[in-house]
């Protein structure tokens, strides 16, 4: 469960985001939908603990990012903008090293690496080192370090960049499961088809402000278009962020 | 405690798979030892050469100075028959020296007059210097026998005409050389601290972030200080490894290399180069904190080797001074870190013992300013802008 609530953040006194708000509750995935440069990756950055905000406030699972980082870092699995492996350890190395700076060790880590191997499909290469690994490979690494933890909230920041057709349908079924498991997931993109396609309810964000949100039933209402791209449109104003 | 355990143990194994890190951790550490090594050899084997060569002289008139022709072949010397022509043997570089006396030496000899001899040299040749000293020393110390036994003929003490007796050090024989050289150890040991770690620390750190490992990684739940404290731990222990190395190669060094020869006497134990090791320590910290302090607010991996690599440099140039000047162990100097190091590990040379009066101070304050970087590192690993970028 995620709570943000009028987030502010200015780097060298242009605003990044201005006053964003919504929430993204459990069971469900939650789209944060905007052009480029309008604030998607300031407030992930902000919700996953690296960016302190100028104020406002935003709660995981109701520990707030500010003052008690360490249990909402507990709670999160985050894919982050930057998503760099080591590579010169294997991907299985990569995947413990996170699960035991959570605190996992012995057989239950070893075990939970496993699961994760079959869940993403990773047998071929998990004990390789991710040096020259292929981007769907390393996204698979990334995704399997972030969730090694089974984390309550899942936070993906443009996770389909840069993946081809088939590594990008394997991350919708990945994500689709996290919601059977009752997770929260928040995902970040730029094109209106992917978050159409997959999300419960979307937040459209668009120079820092939200200035959208709700199911895609209720953004066509909302809007008063009868599909959702031109929903879209209608709220950001241009066309940018259409897969044409 | 685990969790900084965990970053070290990662880092650890991270590090030991890089080849350039391992090469630089391993090697560079041997090399001045090995550089001392040579230059040591090659002194020995010059000092050897320069006085076991049987000088031979030719000498013009050898029947007018018998006297002087004999001390000359007490001292070593073999006496050839003189040259058609002394100039051009000597510039054609057949003969080093010839001594030429003239027909009216022994006149002016026994009359008590200044009798001269002639020595046919070319200055200019630099082999030939040993053996024109060599000859002149012989010559003068024939005339000051001679001088002794006139003045003693006539009742008077030889002593007088010295009032003053000079002894010379020549710092510029292989002797003072190498024991010039020898007083660059310290130099050495404080490079190598400063070198081991030094990948380590840049990978660390900004090479973490260059890779784009960094932001996830500071997502766990890992107190950033923490994360500090793992990556210090792993560059101090290139850096302590790198210094062992060092010391061990130098006192392997002072076993093999006939340094008695030269007329050192050198007689460290192993006591002395483990002091030597725990006097370095605190150093170690110095070297590695304030490494990732610089390359942590570096932008990139280059950017951090052009900042760290001037670094090695500033804390070992007072070795490089301390070759040349003797510097007595005076408390302010003690407390400066690297500088009071250098000054103890000399005096361990030269054999003094050290007095926990100069050791404490020395090594509290450079463990405050050690603990004062460390301190820093894991501030600057607060700010967002070192994660995040700008």
């Amino acid at each position: 469960m995620l709570e943000v609530k009028d987030l502010q953040k200015r780097f060298k006194n242009i605003p990044a985001v201005s006053g964003v708000s919504f929430q993204a509750p459990n069971g469900l995935i939650t789209g944060l939908l905007g052009p480029n440069g309008a604030g998607k990756t300031t407030t992930l950055r902000i919700l996953y603990t690296v960016l302190k905000p100028d104020s406002g406030t935003a709660l995981v699972d109701g520990y707030d990012v500010c003052t008690q980082t360490l249990a909402v870092q507990a709670r999160l699995g985050v894919l982050p903008d930057s998503r760099g492996l080591y590579p010169r350890l294997t991907a299985r190395e990569n995947i413990r090293y996170y699960g035991r700076l959570h605190d996992l060790s012995g057989l239950a880590l070893e075990h939970e690496i496993e699961n994760l191997v079959k869940l993403l499909d990773m047998q071929e290469f998990i004990d390789r080192r991710t040096e020259g690994f292929s981007q769907g490979q390393r996204l698979k690494v990334a995704l399997g370090r972030a969730l090694v933890h089974r984390p309550q909230n899942i936070l993906l920041d443009e996770p389909t960049n840069g993946l081809d057709v088939m590594s990008t349908r394997a991350l919708r079924g990945l994500i689709g499961r996290l919601r059977e498991e009752g997770k929260c997931v928040l995902f970040s993109s730029h094109v209106m088809q992917e978050v159409a396609a997959l999300c419960d309810q979307i937040v459209i964000i668009a120079h820092g402000q939200v200035v959208a949100q709700g199911t895609p039933e209720a953004l066509k209402a909302q809007t008063g278009q009868s599909n959702l791209e031109d929903a879209f449109v209608r709220v950001i104003g241009s066309e940018e962020g259409l897969e044409k | 405690m685990k969790r900084i355990l965990i970053v070290f143990q990662k880092e650890l194994i991270d590090n030991l798979r890089d080849r350039r890190t391992l090469l630089t951790a391993v090697l560079t550490p041997l090399m001045g030892p090995v550089l001392l090594a040579i230059i040591l050899t090659l002194q020995v084997q010059m000092l050897t050469e320069d006085t076991e060569r049987p000088l031979a002289i030719p000498i013009v008139g050898a029947n007018y100075a018998p006297g002087l022709v004999q001390f000359l072949q007490q001292a070593g010397i073999k006496t050839l028959p003189a040259p058609r022509d002394p100039k051009e043997v000597v510039r054609s570089g057949a003969y080093e020296v010839v001594l030429v006396i003239p027909p009216d030496y022994p006149e002016q000899f026994r009359a008590g007059r200044p009798a001269t001899v002639q020595l046919v040299v070319d200055k200019a040749r630099q082999s030939a210097r040993p053996e024109i000293s060599r000859t002149e020393n012989l010559l003068s110390a024939y005339a000051r026998q001679i001088t002794a036994l006139r003045l003693l003929a006539r009742g008077v003490d030889p002593g007088l005409i010295n009032p003053v007796t000079i002894e010379t050090e020549d710092v510029a024989t292989a002797q003072g050389r190498a024991a010039f050289i020898l007083g660059t150890m310290p130099y050495f040991i404080i490079f190598s601290v400063f070198l081991g770690g030094l990948y380590v620390a840049i990978d660390t750190t900004t090479g973490e972030r260059e890779r784009g490992s960094l932001e996830p990684l500071v997502i766990n739940p890992v107190a950033r200080w923490q994360l500090v404290a793992g990556k210090l731990l792993t560059t101090l222990l290139f850096t302590l490894v790198g210094a062992a190395e060092t010391i061990v190669a130098l006192a392997l060094l002072l076993r093999l290399v006939p340094i008695e020869r030269l007329g050192l006497e050198l007689s460290l134990t192993l006591g002395n180069f483990l002091t030597m090791y725990l006097l370095i320590v605190p150093v170690a910290l110095i070297a590695s904190a304030s490494q990732m302090v610089v390359a942590t607010f570096t932008r990139s991996f280059k950017e951090a080797q052009n900042y760290v690599t001037p670094l090695i440099l500033i804390p070992t140039l007072p070795g490089i001074f301390l070759g040349f000047i003797t510097i007595k162990g005076e408390l302010w100097q003690m407390l400066i870190p690297v500088f009071g190091q250098q000054i103890l590990i000399n005096q361990l040379i030269r054999g003094e013992v050290l007095s926990w009066s100069a050791v404490l101070p020395n090594a509290l304050s450079t463990l405050a300013v050690g603990m004062a970087l460390t301190w820093g590192a894991m501030r600057l690993f607060e700010r967002a802008e070192i994660v995040a970028g700008r």
